[in-house]
């Protein structure tokens, strides 16, 4: 298991996309906050965390799960994969957590970054500034995030292995179909996988109250292991399954 | 044609059946691999040949039988690739990495030691383009690339369907030198291929087979000679003495139209010994055989297009 998970982590840092997505990631999270941090005025420590919450590993690493094991049939490199580890569940096994941890890690990048970046600006400025209990209790939930939503993508990847027609799906329950939902029926959006229980672990309770439209964060945890565990389960019933012609 | 001895061969193949739906692939098959031997398994398209292979290396899975490797299924073995490498026809790679990382990551699932690398680049002529991503390979390049990657284990076994696709003829004669040089380090070797001919010049051992079925399968002479084995064609000075010669020792001996005499079933040293026990004086002798083709077409019953 451990050659296979080391075995994983080589091919994510042997393409460039991974590069490209660790760049988008850490450009647009810093766009965020330094355009937030400078033109923004009267942060409350509320405002402060929340601005360190603009990590968007999430969404890339949920895309790069879904590249990493639907791509493996776009470039047809599955057979010379399943060759080398024919225990296909383990496989999968060591994509989803290859990925997770790999959301960790770039999570940990980019938070650490963009509390950097956001907290020197806030100083300059003389505005509020985010004491470290509270930056680590954000750091730890992003990296929760992200690790969640990078298993999750290779669980979405194994089930669609259509990797135009998995990212774009991602793309569409993401930014059309949750917040719809989200803002029409909260009461079911907060349970979904890419916005509404993620949204549940990044919320902060005890901290001005938990918001009643999220889940609270240990439930939310759990419908996330709920999805992971759906998603992987039905591709691995797809791969142990299937003939690699 | 090959009797199997009892011991447990390299590669066994036993009963195997797969059915798509409604297509039966592959009928019944079975047959072994040696070791030390160059074994060509040869059929028409769709004759169920990589189906065949796919179900050897667990990428299929059999609707019934069994294929093994020294009795264990492919996918059951303790780090399979150091124990079988394989080649197969829609060898594919990740465009975007180069070939040195597309074999450090095998190396590393495999758990081979990194040198390794290095080493198989060095053996199919690749070190100098290693370090390029793959999408700026040529199909031979490609095709030395999937090589490389199947000798990184230094596998006792070597699966290779259709090897020679895209290698230009200096590539086709390295790949024939490194099938034979397998075969002398005592690996067992199968290769599918549809190039007659040049199968003809590597292997030891055929195995034919069409719509999914055995056709044949032996020695390559034994193969070549048809039922009978190979025949043996003698000219002397006294055609009929020697053919009353070799019908008193049991053989049947045939006229040629063109002078000598064609005896199936004997080889040419039998037939001279004959020849010398009877003071008849040869002429002319020698071993006569189909082509690998002829043999092809008779075993599977595909017509010539011309």
């Amino acid at each position: 298991m451990s050659a296979l998970l080391q075995a994983e982590l080589l091919k994510l840092r042997t393409t460039r996309t991974f590069f490209a997505m660790v760049g988008a990631a850490l450009a647009l999270s810093l766009l965020v906050v330094v355009l937030v941090s400078t033109l923004a005025d009267d942060f409350t420590k509320k405002d402060v965390r929340d601005l360190f919450t603009a990590d968007f590993t999430g969404m890339f690493i949920t895309l790069l799960g879904v590249i990493g094991m639907a791509g493996e049939w776009r470039h047809r490199t599955i057979t010379s994969t399943v060759l080398a580890a024919p225990d296909r569940i383990k496989l999968l096994a060591a994509k989803v957590i290859a990925y997770a941890g790999a959301g960790a890690v770039l999570s940990l990048i980019v938070t650490v970054t963009i509390m950097l970046v956001g907290t020197i600006i806030l100083s300059i400025r003389g505005e509020q500034t985010a004491v470290v209990s509270d930056l680590v209790d954000v750091l730890w939930r992003n990296l929760l995030v992200s690790a969640l939503l990078g298993a999750l993508g290779v669980g979405i990847g194994g089930v669609l292995r259509n990797q135009v027609v998995a990212i774009v799906g991602v793309l569409f329950v993401a930014f059309v179909l949750e917040p719809t939902l989200f803002g029409l029926v909260p009461e079911v959006g907060k349970f979904g996988p890419t916005g509404g229980a993620p949204g549940g672990i990044a919320q902060s309770p005890g901290f001005d109250g938990e918001d009643p439209d999220y889940l609270a964060p240990a439930v939310a945890v759990l419908v996330m292991l709920g999805w992971i565990g759906v998603f992987s389960a039905a591709a691995a019933a797809r791969l142990r399954g299937s003939d690699l012609v | 044609m090959r009797h199997h001895a009892p011991s447990m061969a390299p590669v066994e193949i036993r009963g195997l059946s797969k059915r798509f739906r409604s297509v039966l692939a592959v009928n019944d098959l079975s047959f072994d691999i040696e070791a030390g031997r160059v074994t060509g398994f040869l059929g028409p398209n769709g004759a169920g040949k990589s189906t065949t292979l796919r179900a050897l290396l667990g990428l299929v899975l059999p609707t019934s039988g069994t294929a093994t490797f020294g009795g264990a299924r492919y996918e059951d073995l303790d780090r399979p690739s150091a124990k079988v490498g394989a080649v197969l026809e829609d060898a594919s790679f990740h465009p975007g990495r180069t070939g040195r990382n597309h074999l450090r990551v095998l190396a590393v699932t495999g758990m081979h030691p990194p040198e390794r690398v290095d080493v198989v680049l060095q053996s199919v002529g690749l070190t100098a383009a290693a370090d390029r991503p793959v999408k700026g390979y040529s199909m031979g390049m490609r095709q030395r690339l999937a090589i490389a990657a199947a000798l990184l284990g230094d596998p006792e076994v070597l699966i290779l369907d259709e090897p020679t696709n895209g290698l230009d003829p200096p590539g086709i004669a390295w790949m024939r030198g490194m099938l034979r040089e397998q075969a002398a380090r005592g690996r067992a070797v199968l290769v599918s291929s549809h190039l007659l001919a040049e199968v003809a010049q590597s292997v030891d051992d055929v195995v034919v087979i069409a719509k999914g079925q055995m056709r044949g399968h032996g020695t390559l002479e034994q193969v070549l000679g048809g039922d009978e084995g190979p025949a043996t064609e003698v000219r002397s000075q006294d055609d009929t003495r020697l053919a009353s010669a070799l019908q008193a020792a049991g053989h049947t001996a045939t006229p040629l139209a063109s002078g000598g005499l064609i005896v199936p079933g004997v080889s040419p040293k039998e037939v001279g010994v004959i020849a010398h026990d009877a003071g008849v004086y040869l002429v002319g002798l020698g071993q006569q055989m189909r082509s690998l083709e002829q043999a092809f077409f008779a075993l599977t019953g595909e017509e010539l297009v011309t």
